[in-house]
């Protein structure tokens, strides 16, 4: 069966980005327009079936109630920059170039590129386990991608953006500094070079695993009960991660969709109740500015962090 | 009883593996985004399975003794070998970019363009050793030869060049502008044919030192050209404008204009005179009936993009069940 968002994705190209490059002599990106179509109806579904899900479950049991809650569209500003607009076609141009020149280059040296599929070949074709063992090493990256980036000055200065909101919903998961998301994508691409992933092998497990990410943010009253806590994050589970008096290197939970490596390593606390998430020790800006004024405020914090050391307040 | 018992044979033989003499031949068709390719029973039009790529695979040529179809997986960095006949892997091996690739008309050559990589490979093709590299300016996309086996003719995509490399000193020969977006090439009485994606013409090219001769008007974003096994119609895919026209070769005049929607891309002759014909956005092959211009639909993987037809093969149909 062909699937529904491949021909949705098809028919841009086809009808909209395929002629405007053609009428702009840009035929030469014709592929690369063809993956980024992929990226963005797969991110816009991802957006839509979060909110279609979300927001509900916000309505039933919030943590919160904010009599004024514009704060939060800023943060589905960086979700549609972050999963349908420019930055999928960046990291998609950035990691399919690096993963050619640095394989490639290996192919040439006799070396066989690193794949699963390599080192156990009876997954060769078995696509969902495949993509699930891929999606469990990734899992474990971006733990430890995201501790470190709670316990340097420089790196908390710019993850603490992500942090600073205080209406924490399931929008929030994409509010980060550009910075921080472009340490990111180094970090993905260069674990993902190790082990061969391609992403766009799997869309719907992508969709699936962002899905999750977004919902651990979700300002709801939401457990998976003592043993799905253990087995998927919840929202309650990572909201004591975003709690006030976890800011900085005292926090918990890092986890974005397995608690196991929190559990693994020692960070995972379980007791926490349904806290209150900020970050006190920032600017203002950036939990309440506009996107430039947080991306701004963000990039003061990470300059000043280079200075001498003070109290985390004035950093 | 006779209905039934003509069945049960049937499906013995089927559970035994055993090929009926009515076989319909194999077609394959490679899923770039998907990572597959799909194994079709050219007898009921039915995609019968998919062998797994590694990462992305596009184009296919036949060894010269017949034997193997080898299949360029680029992200993947490896050369399969399939049985033509049956589709099984005989072998996976790691070959650097494999986009597209032709062997010389004297078998003694593969010529391997790797796009990403801007990298022209030339293969001893009874070895698969590397001969020769030779790093071109910009995504070295398709490739045609001489009929004597002495240059191969290569498109510089993302630069408006084709360029020429002797096979015999193994030496560059010109690289000349012919185009905004070169494609598509074909060696045809001659002269070299170039299909400009990014405008609606094929360039007319002189071998000897790569003039453009003239314009061919097809249509918008000429990808591929391709001529038929009696050398009388040539055939063009028109990826923007979402056709594939016919020429007449010796005059090269349009003579019939098909609606191909879906991004057409490569194609192939079945001996029933149909044309099969790779719909990239659209995740399908069209069966084209040059007769009546209608077409049967078959839906196969992400990005369905090279193709090969094997009408002397066993019906898949049968062969998968084993």
């Amino acid at each position: 069966m062909v699937d529904p968002l491949d021909i949705t994705a098809g028919w841009l190209e086809e009808h909209l980005l395929i002629p405007a490059l053609y009428q702009v002599g840009l035929m030469n990106w014709e592929d690369v327009s063809y993956g980024w179509a992929l990226f963005a109806v797969y991110g816009a579904v991802q957006v839509v079936v979060t909110f279609a899900v979300c927001l509900p479950l916000e309505r039933w049991r919030p943590v919160e109630r904010w009599p004024d809650s514009g704060a939060v569209w800023v943060d589905v500003i960086y979700t549609v920059l972050s999963r349908v607009g420019i930055l999928p076609l960046v990291t998609y141009v950035m990691f399919y170039r690096a993963q050619v020149f640095v394989t490639g280059w290996m192919a040439d040296q006799g070396l066989v590129p690193p794949t699963l599929e390599g080192v156990f070949p009876f997954l060769l074709g078995q696509q969902v386990i495949t993509f699930v063992l891929y999606a469990i090493i990734l899992d474990c990256a971006e733990y430890w991608r995201h501790r470190l980036s709670h316990q340097f000055r420089w790196w908390w200065a710019l993850h603490s953006l992500h942090h600073a909101q205080r209406q924490m919903t399931f929008w929030s998961d994409d509010r980060n500094h550009l910075l921080d998301d472009l340490i990111s994508f180094v970090w993905f691409g260069f674990i993902a070079l190790l082990i061969g992933v391609s992403p766009l092998q799997f869309p719907l497990l992508v969709l699936v695993l962002r899905f999750l990410e977004s919902l651990s943010h979700a300002n709801v009253r939401l457990s998976f009960g003592w043993l799905g806590d253990r087995l998927l994050i919840s929202p309650r589970f990572h909201r004591a991660h975003h709690g006030i008096r976890a800011a900085g290197d005292r926090s918990c939970n890092y986890g974005a969709v397995l608690p196991w490596w929190d559990m693994l390593f020692g960070t995972a606390d379980f007791a926490r109740d349904y806290v209150q998430t900020g970050d006190p020790s920032g600017e203002e800006a950036l939990a309440t500015g506009t996107y430039w004024q947080q991306q701004m405020a963000g990039l003061r914090r990470f300059i000043r962090s280079f200075g001498r050391r003070t109290a985390r307040q004035g950093m | 009883m006779r209905r039934l018992t003509i069945l049960l044979f049937l499906s013995f033989m089927t559970l035994a593996g055993l090929t009926p003499a009515w076989a319909g031949g194999i077609a394959f068709i490679v899923n770039s985004g998907g990572a597959s390719i799909s194994v079709i029973d050219m007898g009921t039009l039915k995609e019968v399975r998919r062998i797994p790529a590694l990462r992305e695979p596009h184009h296919v040529a036949l060894s010269p003794d017949g034997r193997s179809l080898l299949v360029g997986d680029t992200t993947g960095n490896q050369m399969m070998f399939l049985d033509p006949n049956t589709g099984e892997v005989q072998k996976r091996i790691p070959i650097t970019d494999p986009y597209q690739l032709g062997f010389s008309p004297d078998g003694k050559y593969l010529t391997v363009n790797g796009l990403a990589r801007n990298q022209v490979d030339i293969y001893d093709a009874a070895t698969m050793k590397l001969i020769k590299r030779f790093p071109v300016v910009a995504t070295p996309s398709h490739l045609a030869y001489s009929p004597d086996s002495s240059t191969v003719f290569v498109s510089l995509q993302d630069s408006n060049k084709l360029e020429a490399f002797d096979l015999r000193t193994m030496t560059e020969k010109w690289a000349m502008p012919v185009g905004k977006t070169p494609a598509g090439v074909l060696w045809l009485n001659g002269k070299v044919l170039v299909a400009d994606m990014g405008t609606d013409y094929i360039a007319v090219v002189d071998p000897a030192d790569g003039k453009v001769l003239e314009h061919v008007v097809t249509g918008k974003g000429a990808h591929q050209l391709f001529m038929s096994p009696d050398s009388k119609v040539l055939w063009v895919n028109n990826r923007v404008g979402g056709t594939t026209v016919t020429l007449d070769p010796t005059t090269l005049k349009v003579t019939r204009r098909y609606a191909i929607p879906g991004g057409p891309d490569d194609l192939d002759f079945a001996p029933n005179g149909k044309i099969w014909i790779t719909r990239r956005w659209a995740e399908k092959v069209a069966v084209l009936d040059p007769a009546t211009g209608s077409y049967d639909t078959i839906d196969v993987g992400r990005s369905p993009h090279g193709l090969f037809l094997n009408p002397r093969a066993p019906s898949p149909t049968v062969v998968s069940s084993r």
